[in-house]
């Protein structure tokens, strides 16, 4: 007994040791293949250094999104294609939402190798990672490799994403400014006839808001979240944080937006409503509207628009959402920073990324193929830049907005004609924000920092939905605020917005 | 055998009216665990759109199993995953108890000189540890794992807390005099170790084997650094990442330039609970299986008298 | 050489044990300790660089201590700190003797069939992750569909609410990690009680000793060896806080801040925006040099009362 028991615990015992040896001299000669395969890439580099040739490079490509079953496939395509046109074949690798940040921190902070990067204001922050030397600055490419992006691009995009003076991304050329709106359960409107003539501010909701109130017991009359934040006419300096500039006044002076009568008076406004008990007494922890948006019982709520946003949300949302202007139309450098590619500051060819960049942006069947996967496999076209989705289109079902211009990608069914035209006009009214183009660098104050963002945690939320009484709670939050080092943060914002100046000038 | 249960019964007998009592706490304190479990079986049945009007219920007005349709829709495929899971629990489990239990076991012989050492040698790395990055380069570039199942094993082998624990289970447990009568018997150090340690340390081994099949069973974070490959996904790493990107949209849902087109169709709060339920369903069913040594080390014992 | 000589003589006579450790002991170098030289960045503004890690490392330059000022220059450091070190210390404490009177309770429990159906249900709540957890404690305190504020309201009672009034939290928090965490403790002190010698009960059955003697002078002596350990390793730990329970059962509620800010979670907010990897390196290595120096001077306290039961 013993003895078999002995046995069999030798051979379990040999058996793994195996496996590990096996194991790792296959993981050697993988890498061992690996390191040919690039030394291979490597003099292909040199021989097309030195005169036209065959082989084209491959582009390993990084971008956010629910990896899809086809993108081997769809990637073969489109490598044939950038091989003839530019010399180069695209490895692509998709990694989830909620994956991309996290991961991407990781890779980034490691150098792996890799070219091409999504990047953006919300994942894998663009500014950020620029500062740390994650992207190669990229001024100089997009003059030898990347005209056409320029031509194409408003110029605003360029301006507004430039980190310390450099470029280190191509911004995707959607929509530009920045605008909220109020949002309406159409259901709701239509069912009490309430107009939306004359509603813009915070204070011309008051009638809506009662009139649900006192109707609909079951309804959330105003529905937000915990990220709420009540417009006033300050262009922050980092989101979420009480420094900001004036948007009107021009002076670009640094200031703590909770000093300011605005906030105060929305502050005010907002806790008003709040006892009157139009907001859900939980919003200051709530980080999600699902609930309210699935059942519908919501009347009212704000988000940033875009053209065509309430077909958008009705189709989301399967009943019918309209939407009337909160804010007017402001490009801030974190609406220009919606989405961008970056080449890597590895990348062992950055010039071949720029021309692949350049192409993905200005041609239109690059684009598409990028975009809605291989004709006839994914889809068809059906008018000129018309297409309609095949069934096996839900194998290669990509974020458009996140893959480069989406001006050129072919209309789906039911987008009016117009589609791109609407959006160009409404890029046309934006209007710059004072600091476009300025990127506050926080590496001298970053204690201060992490001091502010717990203060800003403590308080922020409560304050904005209003919560609690603003004649109570902002002295304190001002007070908490300045000992945790606001001030200081506010002098060094002051002194790079006028070196800033001073340097455009 | 028989007998020797009889008398073991009489002096582990508690009175009745404590046993009652016991009874009492232990089945209170068992429905408090179980209740929440009780719930998310339900609310994983429940229909979305009710449970986002009525809020959660113990009897929801619909059912529905719309939740496990999308997840086995949104998963590439859930069996291979499920599949992928049980080989790195099962291999892992070995692996690591091997690994573990040596070690344990060496340094909690008074006999070996350096065991002080080798006790400080572990501890330490249960107080300092390098960070996220530093371990990843370690991984991918030193010992090359990338998309590899040993990146899923490997990096949770050893685990110094379980070390110290096992350590005191033998040194508490295993008389010098069972050491002792293997070395008179000309036994080598392993084979004492195999023949007459490991069947006295059952429910300890069995507690740690336990603690092992969790780790490796729930372990995601590995996959979502080392694993790209589709084919190489254990399942908890699926179901996070339908998790997280679930949330990462529902909260920017109203960002109108973020319209990822998925929105209508995804039920969250019923498809977070069916995903506990599928993650936590087989693993539950494996606990019984631990318990039974649990028992044995208690015959053993009798037996050894 | 006579010192070398001896040294290969111990070696030998060591062979056996020190095969034994040889596995652990390269896992540890390649997963434990080669990482640790990582642990430089916290000292460093780092900074990526074009040519991999390494290069990354040594190009980043220094900036001495500054990674750790943030732990400290707030007014906050002195609140997270206490919450830290309060909470873990109620967690040791409390666990400890819930977990060894569970333990205890389940082992002795005549219906072994129904004392095992406990373990299984008590071993439950390990399986649920934090966010779910959130989401119950959240179905139970919720100011309008909550089931504790239906009850408050059905006694009479204004209903409460919870995630603006920090008073309640210390004792919310510390129930739920006890639910949370109980019955995995206790398997492995129900493991230790199983693995008692039996013939020392006999022993003491012949002695005329009563179950509660029993307990007292045997199960719980035999325990201690066990408790000592677990304890010290718990002081190992008590900087660190676990993120979830102090992030996502609280739901982030700002009220809550004064109760439920820890360590872990003002780090986790304070550097969302800069993302310095030196700044949260530097934590943690703060974090784990307090842990070290308590483990140390623990250590040599419990040496001083029993050499077999301290870490090393």
């Amino acid at each position: 007994m013993t003895q078999t028991k002995k046995r069999f615990t030798l051979a379990l015992t040999l058996l793994i040791a195996l496996t590990m040896v096996l194991s790792a001299c296959g993981g050697g000669n993988n890498n061992k293949n690996n390191t040919a395969g690039s030394d291979k890439t490597n003099e292909n580099k040199g021989s097309d250094n030195s005169g036209k040739t065959e082989e084209p490079v491959e582009l390993i490509w990084y971008t956010i999104g629910t990896p899809q079953k086809d993108v081997d496939k769809v990637m073969a395509e489109v490598s044939k294609y950038t091989a003839e046109k530019i010399g180069a074949t695209i490895k692509m690798t998709m990694l989830d939402w909620g994956d991309y940040d996290q991961k991407m921190k990781v890779l980034t902070a490691s150098g792996t190798p890799m070219d091409i990067l999504f990047s953006s204001s919300w994942a894998l922050d663009y500014v950020q990672n620029a500062r740390k030397g994650a992207f190669l600055p990229i001024d100089e490419l997009l003059t030898t490799h990347g005209q056409d992006i320029v031509k194409t691009l408003d110029p605003a995009f360029l301006e507004g994403s430039k980190v310390d003076g450099h470029n280190y991304g191509i911004p995707a050329n959607k929509e530009l400014p920045a605008q909220e709106v109020w949002r309406f359960n159409k259901n709701l409107l239509d069912k009490y006839k309430l107009s939306l003539d004359g509603v813009t501010s915070l204070e011309s909701l008051e009638p809506l808001l009662k009139a649900i109130k006192e109707k609909e017991a079951k309804v959330v009359p105003f529905a937000m979240n915990k990220d709420y934040l009540p417009v006033v006419p300050y262009d922050y300096i980092i989101q979420n944080l009480p420094m900001a500039i004036s948007i009107d006044s021009g002076d670009y002076k640094v200031i703590n937006v909770l000093e300011t009568p605005e906030m105060k008076k929305a502050l005010t406004m907002m806790h008003k409503y709040y006892m009157a008990g139009y907001i859900s007494p939980e919003a200051s922890t709530t980080t999600s509207l699902d609930d309210l948006q699935k059942s519908g019982n919501w009347f009212l709520d704000r988000a940033a628009t875009q053209p065509l946003a309430d077909n958008l949300w009705s189709i989301n949302y399967g009943y019918p959402v309209v939407s009337t202007a909160a804010s007017d139309s402001i490009v801030y450098n974190w609406s220009v920073m919606g989405s961008l590619q970056a080449i890597s500051a590895n990348s062992k060819y950055p010039e071949k990324a720029m021309e692949f960049l350049n192409l993905l942006n200005t041609d239109p069947v690059l684009r598409n193929m990028i975009d809605s996967g291989i004709e006839g496999v994914h889809y068809k076209k059906v008018g000129e830049n018309r297409m309609e989705n095949l069934p096996e289109a839900d194998n290669y079902n990509m974020p458009t907005f996140s893959l480069g211009n989406i001006m050129l990608t072919y209309l789906n069914e039911g987008d009016p004609d117009d589609k791109w035209e609407q959006f160009k006009t409404f890029n046309a009214a934006g209007k710059p924000a004072p600091t476009l183009g300025f990127n506050f660098d926080s590496s001298k104050v970053t204690s201060e920092l992490a001091a502010v963002q717990n203060v800003k945690g403590e308080f922020w939320s409560a304050l904005m939905t209003g919560t609690v009484n603003p004649d109570e709670y902002l002295p304190k939050a001002i007070e908490k605020f300045n000992a945790a080092g606001l001030d200081k943060l506010i002098a060094e914002a002051q002194r790079q917005i006028d070196e800033w100046r001073a340097a455009a000038k | 055998m028989s007998k020797n249960k009889t008398k073991t019964r009489d002096f582990q007998r508690l009175s009745p009216a404590w046993n009652i009592v016991f009874n009492i706490i232990a089945a209170v304190v068992a429905f408090v665990c179980v209740f929440p479990f009780l719930f998310v079986l339900i609310i994983s049945f429940t229909d979305e759109n009710t449970l986002a009007k009525n809020g959660y219920q113990l009897i929801p007005e619909k059912w529905s199993v719309e939740a496990y349709r999308y997840i086995i829709e949104t998963g590439e495929s859930l069996m291979r995953a499920y599949s992928v899971t049980i080989f790195i629990t099962v291999v892992g489990t070995i692996v690591s108890l091997i690994f573990i239990t040596l070690y344990a076991y060496a340094i909690s012989r008074k006999s070996f000189k350096y065991r002080h050492f080798f006790s400080f040698v572990a501890l330490f790395t249960m107080l300092f540890n390098g960070g996220l990055v530093p371990t990843y380069i370690v991984v991918t570039q030193v010992l090359h794992l990338k998309d590899n199942i040993w990146a899923l094993i490997l990096p949770m082998t050893v685990n110094a807390f379980y070390i110290m624990i096992m350590r005191t289970f033998f040194s508490t447990m295993i008389p010098d005099a069972i050491i002792e009568s293997g070395r008179i018997d000309g036994a080598s150090e392993l084979q004492t170790f195999v023949r007459l340690v490991l069947p006295l340390s059952l429910p300890g081994i069995a507690t740690i084997a336990l603690f092992n099949t969790l780790g490796y069973w729930n372990d995601w974070f590995n996959a979502l650094l080392y694993i790209d490959k589709p084919g190489l996904v254990p399942l908890q790493a699926m179901l996070m990442r339908i998790e997280s990107s679930m949330q990462f949209i529902m909260q920017n849902s109203t960002n109108a330039s973020l319209n990822t087109g998925i929105l209508q169709t995804m039920p969250q709060d019923t498809s977070r609970m069916a995903m506990v339920v599928l993650a936590t369903g087989p693993i539950i069913l494996a606990y019984p299986f631990f318990q039974r040594y649990f028992v044995q080390g208690l015959t053993v014992g009798a037996v050894k008298e | 050489m006579n010192m070398l000589g001896r040294f290969f003589r111990d070696i030998i006579k060591n062979k056996a044990m020190l095969l034994m450790v040889l596995p652990g002991t390269i896992w540890f170098f390649f997963f434990s300790y080669l990482p640790m030289a990582g642990t430089i960045i916290s000292f460093k503004e780092y900074r990526y660089s074009r040519d991999g890690f390494l290069a990354s490392i040594l190009e980043s330059k220094w900036v001495g201590l500054d990674n750790f000022k943030f732990l400290f220059s707030t007014n906050d450091a002195y609140i997270i700190t206490r919450n830290t070190v309060l909470y873990n210390g109620a967690f040791i404490i409390l666990g400890l003797i819930f977990s060894v009177g569970l333990a205890i309770i389940l082992s002795e429990i005549i219906n072994k069939r129904l004392s095992k159906s406990y373990q299984t249900a008590i071993f439950m709540p390990y399986f649920l992750s934090w966010v779910i957890v959130g989401y119950f404690v959240f179905s139970f305190l919720s100011l309008d569909k909550g089931l504790l504020n239906q009850i408050l309201s059905y006694v009479g009672i204004d209903p409460i609410n919870w995630y603006s009034e920090s008073k309640y939290w210390p004792y919310i928090l510390v129930m739920i990690n006890m639910w949370k965490l109980i019955g995995y403790n206790s398997v492995i002190y129900l493991a230790a009680v199983i693995g008692i010698d039996k013939s020392l009960y006999e022993a003491a059955m012949i002695d005329g000793a009563n179950k509660w003697r029993q307990i007292r002078h045997i199960t719980i002596p035999m325990l201690i060896p066990l408790m000592t350990i677990l304890t010290l390793l718990a002081v190992g730990r008590i900087f660190y806080a676990d993120f979830g329970l102090f992030y996502q059962v609280p739901r982030d509620s700002g009220m809550l801040y004064s109760v439920t800010n820890v360590i872990d979670t003002y780090v986790y907010r304070g550097l969302k925006t800069s993302g310095e990897i030196g700044m949260s390196t530097a934590a943690g290595l703060y974090q784990s040099v307090v842990g070290f120096t308590l483990v140390i001077l623990s250590n040599y306290i419990v040496r001083k009362f029993n050499k077999d039961n301290a870490l090393f």
